[in-house]
């Protein structure tokens, strides 16, 4: 705690304060629904097991909501204490000003026991976590066995080169889609990249500093998209647009699509949709790339500037409680998303529940993101990347629309990308890449 | 409007009629005024001031170190090239969304107007769709237009792929139009209809008496003296294309596909509060803002051929 200077002296001033300080505090969170339910669970479970402190738990309707309402409510001084960013405003954040690493102000607790892929897109250069990562959530791959048997399939492809011969298969066994994606660039470019060990941008992704580039329009990438936009044309890989049901994981619960890559949080729908037709595996490799780990998606618990030292207990407590073994597995069964911990996926496997159906995603996606990683897979570290997102959905759209090439749109992202990049670094010019 | 207000003060200017004939001590006018005052700041010009203000910085998301670059913003938004698309896709949306509104109503109105068969009912049935809000019609419209199961599905049925607003931009462009004229069609057969009904019923009379039919006196009697409601019409339609297009677009195509319905004031939302861009989000504001008044001075230059007198 000496290490935080603005604690200091929030302490000096409340000098006498003592550490049974009770506080009440607020945690903004952006899910909604079933996911929602689990977070209130939380925050009524950690009201119920000790009265020192009470927190108050108030979604925000979205993880984009919850950022934009952060955004106005630091800048007017009205901000809670916790909050929950999700992964792709991770540099935005961390340039901020306004949050207080995790692991400076907890210095003890077990950080090395989060997951890689959870670590590594949430820690700095230098290895120290700046949020506590919380709703965990990776990209695998799904199939319709059902669908997959008429065709004579009997195995579930684990490559590219797997999928599409399958994908053959089914289109001349009369199915319409055999493999259904998005294309948004969390599943195409980003795990995509991770997993093969290839860098979207210089600077390992931007892990080295404000200076980086994209370099995506050539390498693994290009060629994967190239190949995306020639086997649609083949009738191979259908879009979100060419579904009847207009997206693709719900085109896959239909049963209109064979085949689809997908969050693990994408479990619980397949699964009450199509029961045990469905069959997941890790996402596809390319034949002869060593397989790396996949990025962490959902989002992290970060801790904001501005408050007293009373409120900074609340929330260490509050973060202690939700990384309990039991929380995370709770949390696990109600949400789908994953344990982000080594010991509480071990007491999850010592549990024996591992292989039951709430938790089928869980050990498939730990293991995905614990794969050895490279300086390619650590995470995504480039600025303005939410913008970025946008942009390269809308180049690949015109791509995919035939109104461009698909080299053409990659070029096009990573030079709209790339100014995007110089901004950011006027923006925050004189700011230390932590 | 031969019983208006107008008339009332038809001797002196506006505001000296009004202060003469409604509010005697300067304190009743100024309370009465005050509170609207208040919130049109609040709500208009400090926003309006605030956006000029940060277009003229970088400005970090969460505040603390704003840099001042003069017009460095403006540089760079007027030289990127989705900046003109957009803006150019809000002159096309401008020029074709209030046209057809306002044409459609038109017509409407005058039949409705003219006694026809059902035109009782017509007159309010026509008027419903107004307690529609914007985001409820751009659901509902995805639904009509939607590929495999709307209006159009036996088409593509017959041509596989002629109709797709979620691939096809133009597709996804005549959607949003459609959804929006459908949206402005109420309000402005309402302003027209009524329009249409305060001419007195002795001018037409005296042309079809001389021997004008009923082409003739929609061209050279009617629409002359229903001037001043269609001028107030294209004047509240084109704001209207521009700024409230906003709720039709974010539930309809979210500005896409590939960014083919991108209106400025989409961009704006997305840039500002989706990519923490606000110096950008500012800078596109305040030329938005200036687009709106140029052609708003523009339209008022017009209103010279307006003719108020009846």
């Amino acid at each position: 705690m000496t290490k935080l200077s603005f604690a200091a002296c929030a302490t000096a001033f409340l000098a006498g304060a003592s550490s049974a300080h009770a506080a009440e505090i607020e945690f903004w969170y952006g899910n909604t629904g079933k996911i929602e339910e689990a977070i209130q669970t939380h925050c009524a479970a950690f009201n119920d097991a000790q009265s020192d402190h009470k927190i108050t738990c108030v979604g925000q309707g979205g993880y984009e909501a919850g950022m934009q309402k952060a955004i106005a409510a630091y800048r007017s001084a009205q901000h809670p204490v916790l909050i929950q960013f999700f992964d792709a405003g991770t540099l935005d954040l961390m340039l901020s000003d306004a949050v207080v690493p995790v692991q400076e102000i907890m210095p003890d607790a077990p950080w090395d026991d989060y997951i890689n892929g959870a670590r590594s897109y949430y820690e700095t250069s230098s290895g120290d976590l700046f949020s506590q990562p919380y709703n965990g959530s990776t990209l695998i791959f799904y199939a319709n066995m059902e669908v997959l048997r008429e065709a004579g399939i009997e195995e579930v492809p684990q490559s590219w080169e797997g999928v599409m011969d399958a994908a053959r298969q089914l289109k001349a066994a009369g199915v319409e889609c055999p493999f259904t994606s998005d294309a948004h660039p969390w599943r195409v470019l980003e795990q995509f990249s991770a997993r093969h060990g290839a860098p979207i941008a210089t600077n390992n992704n931007g892990y080295g500093g404000l200076d980086a580039e994209y370099t995506f329009n050539e390498g693994p990438v290009a060629d994967h998209m190239l190949n995306l936009s020639k086997w649609r044309e083949e009738g191979l890989v259908k879009l979100d647009q060419d579904t009847v049901a207009g997206k693709y994981n719900a085109a896959f619960n239909a049963g209109e699509c064979a085949m689809m890559e997908a969050s693990t949080g994408s479990y619980g729908a397949a699964y009450a949709a199509l029961g045990d037709k469905v069959r997941i595996t890790m996402a596809p490799m390319y034949e002869g790339v060593e397989r790396r780990n996949t990025l962490i998606g959902g989002a992290a618990i970060w801790v904001m500037k501005g408050h007293d030292g009373a409120d900074y207990e609340a929330a260490i407590s509050f973060l202690n409680f939700v990384r309990d073994e039991d929380q995370q597995i709770e949390f696990t069964r109600r949400t789908g998303y994953m344990p982000v911990t080594k010991a509480a996926l071990a007491s999850l496997v010592a549990s024996g529940k591992a292989d039951t159906l709430e938790f089928a995603t869980a050990e498939m996606g730990v293991a995905s993101l614990n794969q050895p990683g490279d300086e390619n897979s650590r995470g995504i570290r480039l600025g303005f990347y939410v913008q970025f997102r946008e942009v390269f959905k809308e180049e690949t759209q015109k791509a995919f629309n035939g109104d461009q090439t698909m080299q053409a749109a990659l070029d096009n992202a990573v030079s709209r990308g790339n100014e995007l990049l110089r901004r950011f670094e006027q923006t925050y010019r004189g700011v230390k890449l932590p | 409007m031969k019983h208006g207000r107008g008339g009332r003060t038809s001797s002196g200017s506006g505001t000296a009629g009004v202060k003469q004939g409604f509010y005697t001590g300067r304190w009743s006018y100024w309370t009465l005024v005050l509170p609207i005052l208040a919130l049109i700041a609040m709500f208009f010009y400090i926003p309006v001031a605030l956006a000029f203000f940060w277009s003229l910085f970088l400005e970090r998301p969460f505040g603390g170190g704003s840099e001042f670059v003069g017009f460095q913003n403006y540089d760079r938004v007027l030289s990127d090239p989705e900046f003109w698309n957009a803006m150019w896709r809000t002159l096309i949306f401008m020029a074709i969304a209030p046209t057809l509104a306002i044409g459609l109503s038109l017509i409407l109105a005058l039949a409705a107007d003219r006694g026809i068969r059902i035109s009782q009912a017509a007159r309010n049935i026509i008027i419903w769709p107004k307690a529609v809000a914007g985001a409820s019609i751009g659901v509902v419209f995805v639904f009509i237009f939607n590929p495999f199961l709307g209006i159009f599905a036996p088409l593509n049925e017959m041509y596989p792929g002629i109709w797709n607003p979620r691939i096809d931009g133009g597709d996804a462009f005549a959607t949003l139009v459609v959804a929006q004229v459908w949206n402005g069609i109420p309000f402005n057969f309402i302003i027209l209809l009524s329009g249409l009904q305060a001419i007195p019923d002795g001018l037409a009379k005296a042309a079809a008496m001389d021997g004008s039919g009923p082409w003739r006196r929609i061209v050279d009697l009617q629409l002359p003296l229903l001037t001043p409601q269609l001028f107030l019409t294209f004047v509240l339609e084109f704001v209207g294309t521009v700024v409230e297009a906003f709720g039709l677009i974010d539930t309809m195509t979210q500005g896409g596909p590939g960014g083919a319905t991108n209106l400025l004031i989409y961009k704006i939302y997305v840039d500002g509060f989706k990519a923490y861009d606000l110096s950008g989000a500012a800078t596109q504001t305040a030329l938005l803002m200036m687009f709106v008044i140029a052609m708003v001075i523009l339209q008022f230059r017009l209103e010279r051929f307006v003719k108020y007198e009846r």
